[in-house]
């Protein structure tokens, strides 16, 4: 044996000793003084492991009892050891793989045979829980709303549905009344709600539309309850219709004052013109961000926290997504925390959920652009930013020409980043009535599919008195 | 008693700038309610937690109050506790009461605002014993004095004036003992910006006359020629709340400018984007935690828009004030 290994060998011995005597500390210390002599003693790194996992450093003793595999894959003890990580680190399905392993060829032993079926009966279980989860249907709002029956008074004059549908009269009479501030009857808003939630949700995660080449479309960003701006798009570029077809591109609601205004317009002409009218899922259509950016407290001053519910459920049935002619892909955030992720993925996507913290239904609606290649932690802290190179690859992979997102606020109400492949559109001007900056809506021709880029300026609004949150001109700075 | 110089422009623009105290008091309200720091007290000045505040305003205000806290700490701490502070435009402000507790007084404590402000602050104080009672164990006697627009005790004087009216002013804090000999503290916070630009030069060129040895601290806005600036003022306008002063504000040059040439030795200035990136990282990556902001832009328009301005006269030599 070399010099070195000898050395080394006597660091493992003391670093054994003082595992025995419970000094997992000054164990790992001079195990590693072993490895640092020798790298390619897997019994080092396994007995680390050990002191690793008895000082509940789960992820370092996972990594070493890899390692230790690496080195000898025959290594039975290394199995146990990756196992007994696993487990600690809930990863069981894993844990019960190497368990295999070792029963496999040491039938005879006890210990593994037990820690073997303890893990699989931990394993089974979780999958009976992800079976009942599914199979049991979540009681929705709309089983507990007796609509039919709800009554409108004689003195309410607004804007009615006409036979239970959404009309264009119906939708100028609403907007109309929204813009002098009155109030839609609960009734018209619950079915508005309950026929937009079944229309959603019979949509793909992924929605595929075709423009024929006389076609054009308006795609604009985030709107975030500016109800005025709202109408203002529509009157620089005409109201929505079959042959003025528009895409929303998610935040409705939160932060400005008049989001139930927005979201009940968007979703009247939802309903009016499904094919021709769509609206994509942003991070503000969900639970956390209404409770803490206004949406939910207004909806629960308007009109009930149950109506809220059923707000948050429709939000689920938000698609993720928009792809044009197979070559515009358009979402809210933007691309993917790893590479390899295809359109058929996202169709296959199950959305109607609160996001998870991470993965493509989370990337879609949190990431953001970075100017540089590669992929940055996000300073959102979710998700990721990505570089050129990704949008490079995505776009080649699934054979696209750009993309379009939303998502953040710029000064001229849009960017163009990516050498051109990845479009930023954001519609709020003036943002929380401080940022002073430009809106933007985008018009994509079915001919060239060539982004036309439009810009506009905030308009005035009435001075309401804020929401349980979005405050914006109480809330002028530091005063 | 002489006909009074009518000083005001407009009243409804000194009641929209009364107002803003109300804006700042409600503000720490709601952050210290949800642990951005701590400030006991506050709650007298603000019965309920109030409607939700932006995160990026809850952020904002931790960064201006840790920020003015470490200036005025540090100075009083450089003077040994041997110093005076007086804190202009101070509103419903909790300051003499976590000076008490941190064993941090100055000799005397000196506020000033508009006399109905006051006379609100002395209500509070006078009402509520978690306040009242730090004060009178502060006093050599049993009894304050009190009256309508004035409390005065041993270390803590609240007066009711008009900072546009200096001779009055002066009168005033003279009557209240204010001791020119002694190391001062001079802290305004959103309170220039409401005056016209002579208006505030006069009050700081008065301090440096006034003092030898004397550090004024001034908090509010900065790099307002741009657009979100232009958005500021138009928004508060809206409010008939006119930042008369924000010339002033065009720079952290500019902040400087109005000190360097009334009579101050020096003079420092930083945005509190800056002040930010310079707080106790740990304590940031706390509060950061504490609420989670949807758009980062806005903090980073928000603190590029407000600064802290610091001058100094040095006289006794106290050295100079690190931010580190």
């Amino acid at each position: 044996m070399a010099e070195g290994d000898t050395e080394a060998e006597q660091l493992k011995e003391k670093a054994n000793k003082f595992f025995k005597e419970k000094d997992y500390e000054n164990a790992i210390k001079y195990y590693s003084e072993a490895v640092d002599l020798n790298p390619s003693n897997a019994i080092y790194y396994s007995n680390r492991s050990l002191a690793y996992l008895r000082t509940e450093c789960y992820g370092y003793a996972l990594a070493d009892a890899t390692k230790a595999l690496e080195i000898d894959k025959n290594y039975i003890k290394g199995y146990y050891r990756r196992a007994t990580s696993n487990m600690a680190l809930g990863k069981f399905k894993a844990a019960l793989k190497d368990y295999e392993t070792v029963v496999r060829v040491r039938p005879n032993d006890k210990d593994a045979r037990m820690k073997y079926q303890e893990c699989n009966k931990i394993v089974k279980q979780k999958a009976f829980e992800r079976a009942i989860a599914s199979d049991e249907i979540k009681k929705s709002v709309v089983d507990s709303l007796d609509i039919e029956n709800m009554t409108i008074e004689d003195d309410y004059v607004g804007p009615k549905l006409e036979d239970g549908k959404v009309t264009l009269t119906f939708m100028k009479e609403m907007m109309d009344w929204f813009k002098d501030q009155k109030k839609l009857h609960r009734k018209c808003a619950y079915q508005i709600l309950v026929q937009v939630k079944d229309l959603l949700s019979k949509l793909p995660s992924l929605v595929e539309i075709t423009l024929k080449e006389t076609e054009k479309i308006t795609i604009c960003g985030d709107t975030h309850g500016q109800y005025y701006d709202l109408l203002n798009i529509f009157k620089l570029n005409g109201l929505p219709s079959e042959t003025n077809p528009y895409l929303f591109n998610g935040d409705f609601v939160d932060r400005g004052s008049f989001s139930l205004e927005v979201i009940l317009t968007l979703f009247g002409f939802k309903l009016l013109y499904p094919d021709n009218f769509h609206l994509l899922r942003g991070n503000h259509e969900t639970d956390n961000m209404n409770q803490m950016y206004g949406f939910e407290g207004e909806v629960k001053a308007k009109y009930t926290a149950q109506m809220f519910q059923l707000f948050s459920e429709v939000f689920q049935w938000l698609p993720l997504a928009q792809c044009i002619n197979s070559k515009v892909l358009i979402m809210h955030g933007g691309l993917f925390s790893e590479d390899g992720v295809t359109l058929e993925d996202l169709r296959k996507i199950d959305r109607n959920r609160q996001p998870p913290d991470s993965g493509p239904m989370c990337d879609l609606l949190w990431s953001d652009p970075q100017p540089q290649n590669g992929r940055s932690i996000s300073k959102r802290g979710v998700s990721c930013q990505f570089g050129p190179d990704v949008t490079e690859r995505f776009l080649e992979q699934n054979k696209l020409d750009f993309i379009v997102r939303s998502h953040e606020v710029k000064a001229e109400g849009y960017e163009v980043t990516h050498s051109g492949k990845c479009i930023t559109v954001f519609s709020a001007p003036n943002y929380c009535d401080q940022m002073g900056n430009k809106g933007a809506y985008i018009h994509l021709r079915g001919s060239d599919l060539k982004p036309e880029f439009h810009q506009f300026t905030a308009v005035p609004h009435p001075n309401v008195k804020p929401m349980a949150y979005a405050n914006t001109l109480m809330q002028l700075g530091m005063m | 008693m002489a006909a009074r110089k009518p000083f005001t422009d407009s009243d409804t623009s000194d009641e929209a700038v009364r107002a803003t105290c109300d804006d700042a008091t409600t503000c720490k309200r709601f952050a210290t309610s949800k642990g951005y720091w701590k400030d006991p007290y506050i709650q007298y000045f603000a019965r309920s937690v109030g409607e939700r505040k932006a995160p990026e305003i809850n952020r904002g205000y931790y960064a201006r109050v840790q920020g003015v806290n470490h200036l005025l700490d540090a100075f009083i701490r450089k003077a040994e506790c041997n110093c005076q502070v007086i804190n202009v435009g101070a509103g419903l402000d909790t300051t003499f009461w976590r000076l008490k507790d941190e064993n941090l007084m100055p000799r005397k404590f000196f506020e000033i605002d508009f006399p109905t402000v006051v006379a609100r602050k002395i209500h509070n104080i006078k009402t509520k014993p978690p306040l009242s009672k730090p004060l009178i164990e502060t006093h050599s006697t049993d009894s304050l004095l009190l009256d309508a627009h004035s409390l005065d005790s041993d270390r803590y004087c609240i007066i009711g004036a008009d900072l546009r009216d200096i001779s009055n002013l002066d009168e005033k804090l003279k009557k209240f003992q204010l001791n020119p000999e002694l190391p001062t503290l001079l802290l305004s916070e959103c309170v220039l910006v409401y005056m016209t630009p002579s208006q505030s030069s006069n009050l700081v060129h008065w301090a440096a006359e006034t003092f030898h040895t004397a550090m004024f601290i001034n908090y509010e806005q900065v790099n307002m020629s741009d657009r979100f600036g232009q958005v500021m003022i138009e928004n508060l306008q809206r409010r008939q709340c006119t930042l008369a002063g924000v010339e002033a504000c065009q720079s952290l040059d500019t902040q400087k400018e109005r000190f360097l040439k009334t009579g101050w030795e020096h003079a420092d200035a930083l945005d509190m984007m800056t002040i930010y990136s310079m707080l106790p990282q740990d304590d940031v990556a706390r509060i950061e935690r504490l609420e989670f902001l949807d758009e980062r832009e806005l903090l980073q328009q928000l603190l590029q828009h407000y600064s802290i301005c610091w001058a100094t006269k040095d006289k006794l030599n106290l050295g100079n004030y690190e931010w580190i």
